[in-house]
C-alpha cells in the first residue's frame, strides 16, 4: 500500500536527496567522504529491515500528510504490532452519521470526540507468528497535564435513550467503532473509528498498549493533533 | 554516493516489502471442526438462504457493509473469484450488516456482484457469529465447520487463495 512506504522514506530521508546534506557537519559520513556510501546503504538496510515482517526493530512513528486529502495520520510499527491513526474531519463524521439516521445532537457529540480512523495489525510471522491482543480501556490520553481513556462504544451506546437513537443507527455504531478488545492473529488486520474525547484542534500524546503471550508492550505517540471543527468557525 | 542501479534495487525491494501491508493474502485456519452457526437470511430479490442449505457444497461467507472501504476494497475479487469458483461447488453469500435493499441496490451499481446479497437488517446474525470488525470472511467446509477465516480484506481471486478453497472440498470430504 502506497501510504505505508512513502512517509517512512520521507522520515529517513526528510526532503533531501539521498545522501543529502544530513550528514553535514558530521566528520564521518560526510558529503564526500568515504564513509558516506556505507551510511546511506545503512540506513537503507534499516528501512528494508522495519519493513519485513517477524524483524522487531525499535519503534519508530513516521508522520504523514495524505496530499489529497490534506489530513494527517501517525503509523507506529514495533516487532509484528503495527497502528496507524489517521485524522477524521468532524464534518466527514457529522456527514457518516447522519446519513445513518442519527440526530444532530448526537452527531455533534461524537463528531466533536477527536475521532480517528485506526487500523491495527499484526505483522508478526505467518504460521509461526504469536497473537496480539489489544485492549483499548488500556489506551491513555495525555492532554493539558491531564490523563484519561478514550471514549469506548459500549458505555456511549447505553447513555443513548431508546428513543434517541434507532436500532439501525445503533448497529452502524457499533461496527464503525473499532472494538474495544480484540486478538489478532498473524495477518489479521482491522480498522474503525476511535474517540479520543479531546476537543478539536486539541493536541494530545497517546499510550497504547498490546500483548503477545500476556507480556504487555507499551509505546507512546506524541502530540497528536486532533482536527479542528470547521463547522463551528463558520 | 550509492550507484543509480543500487538504488533502484534497493528501491524496489521495498516496495515489496511495503506491500507486505496489502499483500498478506492468507486465510488463518480454524483448528478443530467448529459447527458454523446455521440462519436463514433474504438476498436483495427477496429469496430466503439457509446456510445448511448448502452443505455439500464449500461456502465463502463474508459479513460486510457499503460504507466499510475494505469491504468495498474486496468485492470486485470476489466476485472475480465466484466466477472461477461457481462451477467448482462454491458458494459465495455476502452478508450485508444493518443496511437496506435500497442502500446495496445504489452500492451494486459502482459494485456489481453476482453472487447473493443477503440483509442482516437487525444485525442478529453477526452477533451469533465471532466477528469483531467488517470485513470478515468464513471459509465454511463442505461438511458444515468452519476451516478458516480471514478478518480484514483480501484479493479473492489470488491464486493461492483460490487454490487453498478448492483443496478444501477434497481434504474435508476425505476427512468425512
Amino acid at each position: 500500500m502506497k501510504n505505508c512506504f512513502a512517509p517512512l522514506v520521507s522520515t529517513v530521508f526528510p526532503r533531501q536527496g539521498f545522501g543529502g546534506g544530513r550528514y553535514a557537519g558530521h566528520r564521518a559520513g560526510a558529503p564526500g567522504s568515504r564513509d558516506m556510501p556505507k551510511m546511506v546503504l545503512w540506513k537503507w538496510l534499516l528501512l528494508l529491515a522495519s519493513l519485513l515482517p517477524g524483524l522487531s526493530l525499535r519503534a519508530e512513528v513516521v508522520v504523514s500528510t495524505d496530499e489529497e486529502t490534506g489530513l494527517r495520520k501517525w503509523h507506529l510499527m514495533e516487532g509484528g504490532f503495527e497502528v496507524e491513526l489517521v485524522q477524521r474531519l468532524p464534518d466527514q463524521t457529522r456527514g457518516f452519521f447522519l446519513a445513518r439516521g442519527f440526530s444532530g445532537d448526537v452527531v455533534g457529540d461524537i463528531a466533536t470526540s477527536c475521532i480517528f480512523q485506526t487500523i491495527i495489525r499484526n505483522r508478526d510471522g505467518e504460521g509461526g507468528g504469536k497473537a496480539i491482543t489489544v485492549d483499548l480501556t488500556q489506551w491513555r490520553v495525555h492532554t493539558g497535564g491531564k490523563e484519561q481513556g478514550i471514549r469506548l462504544k459500549e458505555p456511549w451506546i447505553a447513555s443513548w435513550p431508546e428513543s434517541s437513537v434507532g436500532q439501525a443507527s445503533r448497529l452502524a455504531f457499533r461496527w464503525a467503532l473499532f472494538p474495544t478488545w480484540q486478538e489478532f492473529l498473524p495477518g489479521d488486520y482491522n480498522w474503525g473509528m476511535t474517540a479520543f474525547g479531546v476537543k478539536p484542534g486539541s493536541v494530545f500524546d497517546l499510550d497504547l498498549v498490546w500483548r503477545t503471550d500476556g507480556r504487555a508492550h507499551r509505546a507512546r505517540i506524541n502530540s497528536i493533533e486532533c482536527p479542528p471543527d470547521l463547522e463551528r468557525r463558520r | 554516493m550509492i550507484p543509480m542501479r543500487l538504488r533502484a534495487t534497493l528501491f524496489a525491494v521495498a516496495l515489496l516489502a511495503g506491500g507486505a501491508w496489502a499483500g498478506d493474502q492468507t486465510l488463518t485456519p480454524v483448528p478443530g471442526a467448529v459447527p458454523a452457526p446455521d440462519f436463514e437470511l433474504p438476498d436483495t430479490d427477496g429469496r430466503m438462504h439457509r446456510l445448511s442449505a448448502y452443505r455439500g457444497k464449500t461456502v465463502i461467507l463474508n459479513f460486510w457493509a457499503t460504507w466499510c472501504p475494505p469491504c468495498r476494497e474486496e468485492i470486485p475479487s470476489m466476485n472475480r473469484a465466484w466466477r472461477q469458483l461457481r462451477d467448482a461447488e462454491v458458494v459465495i453469500l455476502a452478508v450485508d450488516v444493518g443496511e437496506d435493499e435500497d442502500t446495496i441496490f445504489v452500492f451494486t451499481a459502482d459494485y456489481p456482484a453476482d453472487f447473493p446479497l443477503l440483509l442482516d437488517r437487525d444485525g442478529t446474525v453477526i452477533g451469533e457469529w465471532p466477528v469483531k470488525g467488517l470485513p470478515t470472511t468464513f471459509v465454511i467446509a463442505p461438511d458444515g465447520t468452519i476451516a478458516y477465516r480471514a478478518i480484514g480484506g483480501r484479493a479473492w481471486d489470488g491464486p493461492g487463495i483460490l487454490e487453498v478453497v478448492r483443496a478444501l472440498r477434497g481434504q474435508r470430504q476425505g476427512a468425512e
